[in-house]
């Protein structure tokens, strides 16, 4: 008996579904807006929901990660992306301590690659008269995104993350 | 972003860095959206999203008045003679980013100068020349535009005069002051009007247009003035050209002019001349052009002359243009301030005038075109989505793709224009069905909105997805056109093309018996025929491989299935063809499967015959059909995949049959009895019976009949159904003569054949007793649908629980003589329940009682109303009315008792 394929043109896509999959890593994303008040004599920062910032006022991105299944998960890769009207603060993503220490890397190329600071890239220059390539170092207002990669999310665990972007 | 910069793109990157330091305009929304790639617990990379988090900018209050000064040390200067009015030029700019209304004053020194001015008034000064002219009108408030926006700047004079009198030498000082609406101000903008009844030139400079440029546009810079002194003006010493008043201008940075400037002068001579190193002039000819400004070539106005020949009212004009460099980015200011070089009669002057700042406007423009290509011209081939794509001019192209997979082209878009802007995405062309979108660089974070904002000579990397739905085939090219369009001009567009040539199904499944599936010879899928007996069941091993591209589920069906059989598809984990243990239940569907014969799902398929099957073939066929598309199940719309094994199965023929029951009865002599048998057909096909003839030792005669109403010897060609039943009477007639109590047994055989060569046989026993006595017993039966009074079967052969069945007992005195003690009993059968008995008699004389007993001692003349199971109900006649029924009552000839009992099947 031959395998044999029926088309029908009129029908609906269900395909997609089966690449998407199922919800089971769960994102929570949240925006805060970071404060600094006065208190005994000592400034202590205030986060409140960053519905409104100024040009300047600093944004932290928090981002809870949750295996909602009853199986592990591996490499597990969560990206926050940076906006363009924002700047990375330096040394604000911080590394997320399991087992090891998932360190955070960076990309300066909309997420196409990742590394870990400092980041290089390469140019050309012309320099008399010849074009010449030179290793750069990408400041970190340049980056884009920032990813962690969680080498295995157990069933059911959730993992926080946060960095923070000031307001160009 | 490449990899690589050229030095071209390095120095727009710096421009950017510039631009980009505009404060975030308010309203602005900040929205940023997480994502996650990773491998599920089955091996399969998955991606999500998260929520997506949104930030409002808000307004910043920022302003600049410049130039800015201090009372020892103003930020200009203005020289005139008493009683004569000075002007005052300034530019205020919003650094905010929103829209601002800035309050304008004035501030006069009391305290370091010599005097007070009069008749201060701030004026807005619209083409910004430093002077004040017709139709410019006092101001005490700018609306400005926030930073970085067209009109986020202003200029204004500020008109002072000298009061008449003043002594030459004594100065006043004023201070404009703005005042943001947010509250932040400026106040540190002193200048200085000073009396003189020297010579004074004035020196004011506009540049038209006033407001923004393009790139690639011209400026056009004049340069005017008077003397508004008390004296002549005489020359200064001028290297290169000799001694005149020499009106200068620098060149701004990057303009370039190509034209030779003019000038005139109410006193001396003009010429035209230029500076390289900003200290040797000398005459300029269309030769030596066009000069590009670099901080230090010059043009200029030599008004030569001797002496004191500049008088006192002589004005001077001098104007050249100047071009804009074709790539100059948005918001890059051209500031230019010129001067005037002269002799007051005992002292050299230098009077600047007014700073003129041009800002290029925004232009906006967008190229958008194959990744690392948007401005056309691509070649060679990236891998995308699993799919090679192949870059050529300003298209991408994938040769053939599956359905139900998903589609990545990957784009460069390059802001084309000289400012920042934001870009909305668009594609067009997608078939009916398909689901086409953009998403960000990392191949995961959808865009939503437009991307951007960009900095000019810029490049942003985004993907095209699209999901090519199930049901989707064709030959014929897609092709996807995405457009590129400024959210700040809509007309700036650039299009760019994503063909996929054809698409093919990514959908296949082949379905076979165990250990042939996914093997590429559909000659050996089907199953080998079984023969089974109604009532059981065959068990048929399968197994289904996914032979697509896509992981898919089927669902599971028999499409042929004879009326009334089922079947259950049990997963056989092991593949061995064997029932797991513990029993599985039963499934309807696959459950995703992976592409290839590894991941093969095993099943088996139980198929149950009812009882009583006819023997024969039975064509069954078993199909899988993929589950992806949502009219999987809808009779008449195919699936985007399925495949059908097909099989039989041959019942068995059963033959069973009886001839039932046994009857024995008494008959006189002459008499006539007649007994009722059943065929009755247990076997699965229709039994052809036939009952040969019986023979008396005594010349009784024996007669068959199925109808009671013909007769014959034996009987041939009776059908009986499967499962169904035909009555059969025996007739027995005996002649007189017989003596009383001769009885004859004789042996009925029923030979049953079935089509196919089955055969079966069975005997029914008919024994008959001659009796003295004359009263003839008969008994007969009919079955009724239910309580209803629509007859089941005349003879009662067929009844089903719930019927009622009417067993009618005749008692006849068929002799001369008188009969006595007559009693009348039939038993409750087995498997019924008493409803009601009723008797009736004929023939009997005086008065009589029917009496009814359910022990056949105590009488009754009312009918019982229950009998229990086992027992059998008496029914007698008393006919001398003692309420019993004994020796004393009698019967006479010809008459006759009934006994009609009526019963429920349980």
């Amino acid at each position: 008996m031959h395998p044999f394929h029926w088309f029908a043109a009129a029908l609906l896509l269900l395909g997609s579904a089966l690449a998407q999959g199922r919800e089971e890593v769960r994102l929570e994303l949240k925006a805060f807006l970071v404060t600094s008040l006065q208190q005994e004599g000592r400034t202590v920062e205030r986060l409140l929901p960053a519905l409104e910032a100024r040009p300047g006022q600093v944004i932290e991105y928090r981002l809870e990660a949750t295996n909602t299944t009853d199986r592990p998960l591996s490499q597990v890769a969560l990206v926050v992306p940076i906006p363009t009207t924002t700047r990375y603060l330096e040394n604000s993503a911080q590394a997320l301590q399991r087992e090891g220490w998932v360190l955070p890397e960076f990309s300066f190329d909309g997420g196409q690659t990742y590394g870990r600071p400092p980041l290089k890239r390469v140019v050309r220059v012309v320099e008399n008269g010849k074009e010449v390539r030179k290793e750069v170092e990408v400041k970190p207002e340049e980056y884009t995104h920032a990813r962690w990669v969680i080498p295995q999310l157990g069933p059911k665990e959730s993992v926080s993350l946060r960095l923070r972007a000031v307001v160009r | 972003m490449p990899k690589t910069l050229s030095a071209l793109a390095l120095a727009l990157w710096l421009v950017l860095g510039i631009a980009l330091a505009q404060p975030t305009p308010a309203g602005t929304s900040i929205a940023n959206q997480a994502s996650a790639s990773y491998v599920d617990s089955a091996g399969q990379p998955r991606t999500t999203t998260s929520n997506q988090v949104i930030t409002v900018v808000q307004q910043v209050y920022s302003l600049t008045i410049t130039p800015n000064g201090t009372q020892t040390s103003p930020g200009q200067t203005r020289t005139a003679l008493a009683g004569a009015t000075v002007y005052f030029a300034y530019t205020v700019s919003n650094t905010g980013n929103g829209t601002d209304s800035v309050a304008l004053s004035t501030l006069q020194d009391s305290t370091t100068d010599n005097f007070d001015p009069t008749g201060v008034t701030i004026y807005r000064d619209n083409n910004c020349n430093g002077a004040l002219d017709a139709g410019e009108t006092p101001v005490t408030s700018l609306s400005l535009a926030r930073q970085g926006a067209s009109g986020s700047s202003a200029c204004v004079v500020v008109a002072a005069t000298i009061p008449g009198g003043t002594p030459g030498g004594q100065y006043a000082n004023l201070n404009l002051v703005g005042t943001s609406s947010g509250g932040p101000s400026d106040s540190d903008n002193w200048a200085r009007a000073t009396a003189t009844t020297a010579a004074a030139l004035t020196a004011s400079k506009s540049a038209s247009p006033s407001g923004a440029v393009s790139p690639g546009g011209t400026i056009t810079y004049t340069i005017f003035g008077q003397n508004t002194g008390g004296s002549a003006a005489s020359g200064v010493s001028v290297s290169g050209l000799g001694t005149g008043i020499l009106v200068r201008d620098t060149i701004p940075n990057g303009l370039v002019v190509s034209t030779l400037p003019t000038g005139s002068a109410g006193a001396g001579t003009v010429q035209i001349v230029y500076t390289t190193d900003g200290s040797t002039w000398q005459p300029l000819a269309s030769s030596n052009l066009p000069l590009t400004g670099n901080g230090t070539v010059a043009v200029g106005m030599f008004i030569g002359g001797s002496g004191a020949f500049f008088p006192q009212g002589a004005s001077y004009t001098f104007s050249f243009q100047a071009t804009v460099p074709n790539g100059a980015a948005q918001g890059t200011s051209y500031t230019n301030t010129a001067a005037v070089q002269y002799n007051n009669g005992s002292q050299n002057q230098t009077q600047a005038t007014n700073s003129t700042t041009s800002t290029v406007g925004a232009a906006y423009n967008v190229a958008v075109g194959p990744f690392g290509f948007p401005a056309a011209g691509a070649s060679g081939t990236y891998t995308a989505g699993g799919y090679t794509i192949t870059r050529s001019g300003d298209t991408q192209s994938i040769a053939s793709a599956y359905n139900g997979q998903t589609l990545f082209f990957y784009h460069t878009l390059r802001n084309t224009g000289n400012t920042p802007d934001s870009f909305t995405l668009s594609v067009s062309g997608a078939p009916t069905g398909w689901s086409c979108g953009f998403r960000h660089a990392d191949h995961i974070t959808p865009i939503s909105g437009p991307v951007g904002p960009i900095a000019p000579g810029s490049d942003f990397n985004f993907d095209l997805v699209c999901a090519v739905p199930a049901t989707y085939t064709g030959s014929t090219a897609v092709n996807l056109t995405v457009t590129a369009t400024s959210t700040n001009d809509s007309s700036k567009t650039d299009t760019t093309q994503d063909t996929v040539a054809q698409v093919v199904s990514g959908y296949s499944v082949d379905f076979a018996r165990l250990g042939t599936g996914g093997d590429g010879n559909p000659a050996n899928d089907n199953p080998p025929a079984a023969s089974a007996n109604p009532g059981g069941a065959v068990s048929f091993p399968l197994e289904v491989v996914n032979t697509g591209v896509n992981p898919d589920s089927f669902n599971l069906s028999a499409p042929t299935l004879p009326s009334g059989w089922s079947v259950a598809f049990y997963p056989d984990a092991n593949c061995d063809g064997a029932m797991d243990s513990p029993t599985p239940s039963p499934i309807t569907n696959t459950g995703l499967v992976n592409p290839g014969v590894a991941n093969k799902r095993c099943y088996i398929a139980v198929v149950q015959i009812p009882t009583g099957t006819a023997p024969g073939n039975n064509p069954i066929s078993f199909r899988v059909d993929s589950a992806t598309d949502a009219d999987a199940n809808t009779p008449g719309i195919q699936p985007v995949s399925s495949d059908v094994v097909s099989t039989a199965i041959n019942v068995n023929l059963v033959t069973g049959f009886a001839f039932d029951p046994d009857r024995s009865g008494t008959v006189t002599s002459p008499g006539t009895i007649t007994y009722t048998h059943n065929l009755v057909n247990t076997g699965n096909a229709q039994a052809t019976v036939s009952i040969p003839a019986v023979t008396s030792a005594y010349g009784w005669t024996y007669q068959l009949s199925t109808d009671g109403s013909t007769w014959s010897a034996s009987l041939s060609g009776i059908a009986v159904p499967s499962g169904g039943s035909v009555p059969v009477y025996v007739r027995v007639q005996v002649p007189g003569g017989q003596p009383i109590g001769r009885s004859e047994s004789v042996t009925l055989t029923a030979n049953a054949t079935y089509p196919g060569g089955g055969a079966a046989s069975d005997t029914a026993t008919v024994t008959t007793t001659i009796v003295g006595g004359e009263l003839s017993l008969t008994k007969s039966a009919v079955s009724y649908v239910g309580s209803s009074s629509t007859v089941r079967h005349p003879s009662g052969a067929e009844a089903f629980p719930g019927d009622h069945i009417v067993y009618t007992v005749v008692a006849s005195n068929i002799g001369t003589g008188n009969l006595t003690n007559v009693r009348v009993s039939d038993p409750l059968p087995a498997y019924t329940s008493f409803v009601s008995v009723s008797a009736a008699v004929s023939g009997f004389t005086g008065a009589v009682t029917v009496l009814y007993s359910t022990n056949g001692t105590s009488w009754n003349a009312t009918a019982p109303s229950s009998l229990p199971a086992g027992s059998s109900l008496y029914v007698g006649v008393d006919t001398d009315g003692n309420g019993t029924i004994d020796s004393n009552d009698t019967m006479p000839p010809g008459a006759s008792l009934t006994l009609t009992l009526r019963v429920q099947v349980q």
